[in-house]
């Protein structure tokens, strides 16, 4: 067997080729690294030059379930260029929107393809299930992100650069409960109903078992329920058989509101309590007159008397044929607005002179955590890790016209409640 | 706990015959063809939001002609007739493009379930795109049922009278169809058809329009079914017939594939299983319900009435 010939390399040569053709190959690899780490460089939008007009962009859910809350959301946002633009200000501001649907992976897809064109700040993404997946790779990048509905527990920590204008549910959520306890003492049969494939759903109804706990109340009856379904017969006549006399509802709009027409319509009379979730005038057309009387604790009333909010009103009546704006949209124009008013300080304080996209993106994160802002949510300002503080919230009762088909949350009361340090003490 | 045992028969009954009509729909198809056809689902939704329109319903934000309605008001009934047979000329239009080009070149029948998936995709997008992505109630609700209370109380159970009408709708059609398979000549022949469609067609039967008219029954039954499921609970988007589609598959392999008889039974007691699970339990509905599809079909491969098929050879 012929192992080696004559003219064959020794095996001592035959290592050295070896050597020198790796240290070629570590040499070509190093080489095109490089090469691609300056083209990635040149290429990445943060190292370059802040454009004369700054772009912000928006992923909000505008199909798919979430997209009744992408809608009112998206209502705010041209609002809120609408009006600000017309004020005086020393930098133009533009807005970009994204479709980032109502799941995970296209609201990554809409932070990635928003970060690559070179936006100063993001707005979104909808539901806080799409904040979890997408908010760490604007982190990773450096770009502010404002959520303006995302009110699960931890958004904001998830990194520096994350904030929000929605207050956490643990916050207000309990407050609507007080208000069905104040209007009948005599509660004790309390059925609880959640969509337990929805992230929301299931901590926001954990938050209101515990305030139910607190109040010394057990359910009688917790029914699981799923996003997508639409029939509620079994669950709703499991949970009557249990005589309730109130029920606290955590589902998004179209399944909860489906929920609450047959509850009514299987004989509950009792009160409801509901969500967030439901926490839009979408859900009209869905229960119909049956959300006569539903009862929800809000982070915004268009009964809230300030100079900026009754902009927001009439801006808001005069493009939606007279209804009234709801909290997603009022949340929606906050957070557009806080963005807007911290690029103008730092514009007029000149700090945005001659700084790259990345350096900008930075400094704007410090000015906005910094400001104090008077919004149609009322005065808000944050807190150092990113969470909004705001002072007063509210209980609304859902009040429909005799059409069945038009209504509005009707202020209850509003409620003074200390969240600066995270608390939940009204 | 007779009132207890009372509201399960009826909580079963009630969505059990919902999804024996959809079930219906895929037998007609199987029991002609050999085929399932993946657009039903599709269809379902179509009949749904044909309805809608045809009650006044304007087109939501999202859809591609916001505000929009039609210039008529009709009452329900009428509208749900007229969506049921729109929902059929569309079925005759997926036969056309889905399975009729298949079927003139011979190819394996196996090919149609993917033709009639893509048509059920591009269906239910094409509704996206006009409608929008948004939840749809019907303008008039349950009060579309002029004059008729809520819910019902039998005997200590309570059930929505729109699922009453519901059910009776559902068996209206079942034996309506019964009958007509049983007694005409149509149906007589479509069942000759489905039996050995060569012999059929030497002893002169049109098995092409025999064809034709089992996808535009199929889809009557799929509109019939989705409007009925949107006065009952509202359009939850254009998707929401593909679970009901999928549900009905089930049902129409539990019952046994090409059976009547089958498809009914295998409604009733998927609606009956689902019912019976405790509301402890009730995340676990779905995964239970199908546990018992598994169960019958160990014990009964070709279904509860489905005929066991013999190879000649």
């Amino acid at each position: 067997m012929l192992r080696s010939g004559g003219l064959n390399a020794g095996p001592s040569d035959l290592l050295g080729a070896r050597r020198r053709g790796s240290v070629r190959l570590a040499g070509a690899v190093a080489a095109a690294i490089t090469a691609l780490a300056v083209m990635g460089r040149s290429s990445d939008p943060a190292s370059k030059p802040l454009p004369a007009t700054v772009t912000v962009g928006a992923a909000i859910a505008l199909t798919g379930n979430a997209n009744l809350y992408g809608q009112d959301q998206r209502v705010g946002l041209a609002l809120a260029q609408q009006w600000f633009a017309s004020t005086a200000h020393p930098r133009p501001m533009l807005l970009q929107l994204e479709d980032g649907a109502s799941d995970e992976p296209s609201a990554i897809a809409a932070f990635n393809l928003l970060i690559r064109r070179g936006v100063i700040a993001l707005i979104g993404p909808t539901l806080s299930q799409q904040a979890f997946a997408a908010d760490p790779i604007a982190q990773r990048q450096g770009v502010p992100v404002v959520a303006p509905s995302n009110t699960a527990q931890g958004i904001p920590q998830i990194g520096s650069f994350i904030s929000r204008v929605s207050a956490q549910s643990s916050v207000i959520a309990p407050l609507s409960l007080d208000e069905a306890l104040e209007r009948d003492p005599k509660i004790s049969r309390v059925a609880v109903f959640f969509a337990q494939d929805d992230a929301f759903s299931t901590a926001e109804t954990a938050i209101f078992q515990k305030a139910l706990a607190q109040r010394g109340l057990s359910p009688v009856s917790v029914q699981r329920t799923q996003l997508a379904d639409n029939d509620f017969q079994n669950p709703i006549t499991a949970a009557l058989q249990q005589k309730p006399q109130l029920v606290v509802i955590s589902a998004q709009a179209v399944d909860g509101g489906n929920l609450i027409r047959q509850l009514r319509e299987l004989g509950y009379r009792g009160q409801i309590v509901v969500g967030n979730g439901l926490n839009t005038p979408n859900i009209y057309p869905i229960c119909q007159r049956w959300c006569d009387g539903v009862l929800i604790a809000q982070a915004y009333s268009p009964d809230l008397n300030t100079p900026i909010n009754q902009t927001f009103r009439r801006l808001f009546q005069d493009a939606n044929g007279n209804s009234t704006p709801g909290q997603i949209t009022a949340q929606a124009w906050t957070a557009y607005q806080v963005l807007f008013e911290a690029l103008q300080r730092l514009q007029e304080r000149g700090g945005m002179d001659g700084v790259t996209l990345g350096e900008a993106r930075r400094l704007l994160m410090k000015e906005l955590l910094a400001g104090h802002y008077n919004t149609p949510l009322g005065p808000i300002h944050f807190r150092p890790d990113g969470e909004v503080v705001q002072g007063r919230f509210y209980v609304a009762e859902v009040t429909m016209q005799a059409n069945g088909r038009d209504g509005r949350f009707r202020l209850v009361r509003s409620i003074d409640v200390n969240t600066d340090a995270g608390g939940s003490t009204p | 706990m007779t009132a207890a045992l009372l509201q399960i028969l009826l909580n079963g009954a009630a969505s059990g015959g919902v999804y024996a009509l959809v079930a219906l729909g895929y037998t007609l198809i199987f029991s002609v063809l050999g085929v399932i056809n993946f657009a039903q689902g599709a269809l379902f939704s179509l009949g749904g939001y044909f309805t809608f329109l045809l009650m006044g319903g304007r087109i939501g934000v999202n859809g591609a002609l916001p505000g929009w309605h039609l210039p008529v008001a009709l009452p329900f009934w009428m509208a749900l007739l007229l969506a049921a047979i729109g929902a059929g000329v569309v079925a005759l239009l997926v036969e056309r493009v889905a399975f009729a080009p298949l079927r003139r070149r011979g190819a394996d029948p196996l090919l149609s379930l993917i033709t009639s998936l893509g048509a059920g995709v591009v269906l239910v997008n094409l509704l996206q795109i006009l409608m929008g992505a948004e939840g749809y109630a019907f303008p008039a609700g349950a009060a579309a049922l002029a004059g008729l209370p809520e819910a019902l109380f039998i005997g200590g159970a309570r059930i929505r009278t729109v699922q009453v009408v519901l059910l009776l709708i559902s068996a209206l059609a079942v034996a309506a169809l019964t009958l007509w398979l049983g007694r005409s000549r149509t149906g007589q022949a479509m069942r000759a058809v489905a039996e050995d469609p060569t012999a059929a067609r030497l002893m002169g039967i049109n098995s092409g329009a025999i064809i034709r008219l089992a996808f535009l029954l199929s889809g009557m039954l799929a509109g019939l079914g989705g409007g009925l499921i949107g006065l009952s609970v509202s359009l939850a988007g254009p998707y929401f017939g593909i679970s009901f589609g999928l549900k009905g598959l089930a049902v129409l392999v539990l019952g046994g594939l090409g059976s009547v008889p089958g498809a009914i039974a295998g409604g009733l007691l998927m609606g009956l299983a689902e019912a019976l699970i405790p509301s402890e339990a009730s995340g676990w509905r779905d995964a239970l319900a199908f546990a018992v599809l598994f169960a019958v079909l160990v014990l009964r491969p070709s279904g509860l009435l489905g005929r066991r098929l013999l190879e000649k050879v």
